[in-house]
């Protein structure tokens, strides 16, 4: 039978979670995707796993990389087999990523106001004022609604044992939400029918609720706001991603050339004048942004903009400032400040971090080193971290050195297994490990979680690190409807 | 419309054209080239659609296998098909959402075959027409699909705009590089083969026939290049489409700009409109030719300063 040839040599490692399968056997969600690929010859899946890069390749969903002043055009690594949630699964992420959204707008709008979470003793003032992305410019800035993070990326993982940790907040401008969309349209195409017979919640209404947010965000109270989408430009890795969702939302997509700013409005530079500008949903960095006010050297950014903002006659998204917010060490904090504004306990858990700044917490993280994984506390994209496990006597020693450096910018993790999925490799299932990001969106009405996410896959076998920036992939996430069987 | 996304469907669309042009007239010149008795010299094709020296054109004007590579995918050649596709496509990625998602497939699609190293291969070994033919094909989808596809607003105004001028500046350049090659002494040529493929290499040659049933004669086939406003390669019929599709920009917001380049249209259309093939000649034809070509080139120059400078 196809059935054993497909499935036999799926191994999966003892202290690991895989979403599929438990003890040998198939879990009951993952039942009817696996039926209808047992039924696929190898051949068969190659052919589809071929289409689907030529899907990538000619929808131009693809990234630039440039050698000896040539493009070369990289598609993401996509895997075919689709990660799967089950209803009650989903029902725990929403409603914990709600809640710790709801405790992080809360403390953005504390920390650049009253700051009585400082008062309080909850976080120390030397934890805020060391974070590079704390901006001294925002303080006491008005926010249209106080919603500071209209869109974020929370990053999931899952222990040995399911239990799902929160990984990361990112709540500037995540990326990725393009490959959710694009990803579920590619599954359309190579496995035709299978969706509909599986009872997967819908994602194409992500676009529809962000454009409603954006306008809704409009300082002029007219009919027809003009939303903007603030691209850095064709060269940005993410510029697919950029257009994608103008398109989608029918909204301009601008640089910042196309901009000026005139007596504290801003206008886009058009074949009939200028007009004006309500809501930019910003791709641009906050020290990009305005070169009056950050980085004066920024050439993607608007002059004057921060300034028309303040004035309260444009709407940028996300707000300036966030990156306080979801630093590293400051994620040690979140469920205190979930408990402090909140009053309630935090619905999903934090992976249990230690301050290098504190010294009792540095010597254990160094003595327990090989079961540790560092990071620095202000970059992104799996740069700049030690996994311990890895690490050859040489490497560690060299970034202990850092770490005591200025220890405040680094912080550690136990090394987390993360669980499994079935990836499709050299003709057979095997497991790899993969995190999860669903993206919320917050406006004047509430948050709003389209119900699936990005799924990011470590394609290497025994990788930990899903980062597409080192080697990553991305799988389909399907949210299953909850009249599908009894889960 | 965003000034920037303007400029950049108007460069997508001129590219698009010219790469047309440019293959349809490799392929006819290399039909051409297997024809004759003597060696055929590629020189007119260089001078109208390379930037090479006098000197490195002669080195190149008898090597057909190497024109081809040279006009085809030669990367240090700026007025490529590979290059210019890839400027196409550059245009385009930068004003997707403008455009229909099959218009940009269909650019993107075009990109990724040009690039293939196959296709250098088959160039160099296999039956050129056959290459050049898929990649006609390829062009022609896009013409199509933005026929079927795009919106009849301001952004498929700015595409055909800068089509037709595109195609108005290549007939022009056609016929004064083909007639620089006879210095312009319409009587002297008597060869029929020559005629055939010049209008062969602009889709005229059938509509020549059906008009003219004299046989080929220098004084026509200016005149259907020129003059002939149901001929869609001649230079009138990319004016009168260039004026119809400018006409639609007039907006209350920038009077000025429109007035200005619609007079500019409006008096080289009359000039080519009320000529004949004997004022032509009488004017010379050269003469007649650059003129024309210069009010060309300085449309383009006021589009770019009035519809899509940054100012």
């Amino acid at each position: 039978m196809q059935t054993s040839e497909l499935m036999q040599s799926y191994l999966v490692d003892a202290n690991t979670w895989d979403e599929m399968s438990t003890d040998a056997t198939v879990r009951e969600h993952y039942k009817n995707a696996v039926e209808f690929l047992e039924k696929l010859s190898i051949d068969d899946l190659n052919k589809r796993e071929e289409f689907a890069k030529r899907l990538f390749m000619s929808q131009g969903v693809t990234f630039t990389v440039y050698s000896s002043g040539e493009g070369i055009e990289k598609i993401f690594p996509f895997d075919i087999i689709p990660r799967i949630i089950t209803s009650s699964e989903w029902d725990t992420i929403e409603k914990g990523i709600k809640q710790r959204l709801k405790a992080l707008n809360l403390f953005l709008k504390d920390i650049y106001t009253n700051q009585f979470i400082i008062k309080d003793g909850v976080i120390p003032a030397d934890m805020i004022y060391s974070c590079p992305h704390y901006l001294r410019e925002m303080h006491n800035f008005p926010i249209p609604y106080d919603i500071y993070v209209h869109i974020s990326g929370i990053d999931l993982i899952r222990d040995f044992d399911g239990t799902f940790y929160i990984l990361e907040d990112n709540l500037r401008t995540p990326s990725g939400v393009s490959y959710m969309l694009e990803n579920r349209e590619i599954t359309k195409r190579i496995f035709p029918y299978l969706l509909p017979q599986s009872n997967v919640r819908s994602v194409t209404e992500y676009p529809t609720i962000l454009h409603r947010n954006l306008v809704s965000l409009s300082p002029r109270q007219i009919n027809n706001p003009t939303v903007v989408l603030l691209t850095p430009g064709i060269y940005n890795s993410a510029y697919f991603e950029h257009t994608t969702l103008a398109r989608l939302m029918g909204v301009e997509l601008v640089e910042g050339s196309d901009l000026v700013v005139d007596n504290h409005k801003v206008f886009m530079k058009t074949t009939s004048g200028l007009q004006q500008v309500d809501v930019i949903y910003r791709r641009v960095d906050d020290e990009f942004l305005d070169p009056l006010m950050f980085n004066p050297a920024s050439k993607l950014g608007v002059a004057g903009i921060m300034s028309a903002y303040r004035k309260g006659n444009v709407a940028i998204v996300n707000a300036v400032g966030n990156g306080v917010a979801d630093d590293k060490a400051i994620y040690t904090f979140v469920p205190a400040m979930i408990r402090y504004y909140l009053n309630e306990e935090p619905l999903l858990k934090n992976v249990p971090t230690y301050q290098l700044g504190k010294d009792e917490e540095r010597e254990h993280v160094f003595k327990n080193i090989d079961k540790m994984v560092i990071k620095k506390t202000n970059e992104s994209g799996g740069y700049g971290m030690l996994m311990g496990s890895a690490a050859t006597e040489e490497e560690i020693d060299i970034y202990k050195k850092e770490v005591c450096a200025d220890p405040r910018q680094f912080i550690a993790q136990p090394i987390i297994s993360l669980s499994s999925a079935p990836c499709y490799m050299a003709g057979k299932l095997q497991p790899r490990r993969v995190d999860l990001r669903p993206y919320a969106l917050c406006g004047p009405s509430g948050i709003e979680i389209v119900p699936g996410g990005l799924t990011r896959v470590a394609l290497k076998e025994g990788s930990l690190v899903v980062n597409s920036s080192q080697g990553g992939g991305s799988k389909d996430t399907w949210v299953l409807g909850p009249s599908s069987g009894g889960f | 419309m965003l000034s920037r996304v303007a400029n950049s469907l108007y460069w997508m669309s001129r590219y698009m054209e010219r790469t047309d042009g440019i293959l349809r007239m490799l392929k006819i010149n290399y039909a051409s080239s297997q024809d004759e008795i003597q060696e055929f010299s590629w020189k007119p094709v260089l001078k109208i659609f390379t930037s090479l020296k006098e000197d490195a054109a002669d080195a190149l004007a008898h090597d057909t296998r190497a024109v081809l590579q040279f006009m085809v995918i030669g990367k240090e050649n700026p007025n490529s098909v590979l290059n210019i596709v890839t400027l196409a496509r550059e245009n385009g990625r930068s004003v997707q959402d403008h455009i229909t998602k099959e218009m940009w497939q269909c650019i993107n699609d075009f990109y990724h075959i040009i690039r293939q190293d196959k296709l250098a291969e088959t160039l160099q070994s296999e039956d050129p027409i056959t290459t050049l033919d898929s990649l006609i094909k390829q062009g022609l989808l896009y013409f199509g699909t933005t026929d079927v596809t795009m919106a009849r607003g301001e952004g498929n105004s700015f595409i055909n705009v800068g089509k037709y001028l595109e195609r108005a500046i290549q007939s022009t350049d056609i016929l004064d590089v083909k007639f620089s090659d006879t210095f312009f002494q319409l009587d002297k040529i008597t060869d029929t083969t020559y005629w055939k493929y010049l209008l062969m290499s602009i889709s005229g040659y059938e509509l020549y026939l059906k008009t003219y049933r004299s046989g080929f004669e220098a004084k026509k086939v200016v005149e259907q290049i020129i003059l002939n406003e149901e001929f869609p390669r001649s230079v009138v019929y990319s004016i009168n489409q260039l004026h119809r599709y400018f006409a639609r920009l007039k907006h209350d917001r920038n009077p000025a700009d429109f007035n200005k380049i619609d007079f500019m249209i409006g008096k080289v259309k009359s000039k080519v409109k009320f000529s004949t093939s004997d004022s032509i000649v009488h004017e010379g034809l050269h003469h007649f030719l650059s003129e024309t070509k210069k009010s060309f080139f300085e449309i383009g120059t006021s589009l770019n300063n009035n519809y899509f400078a940054y100012s």
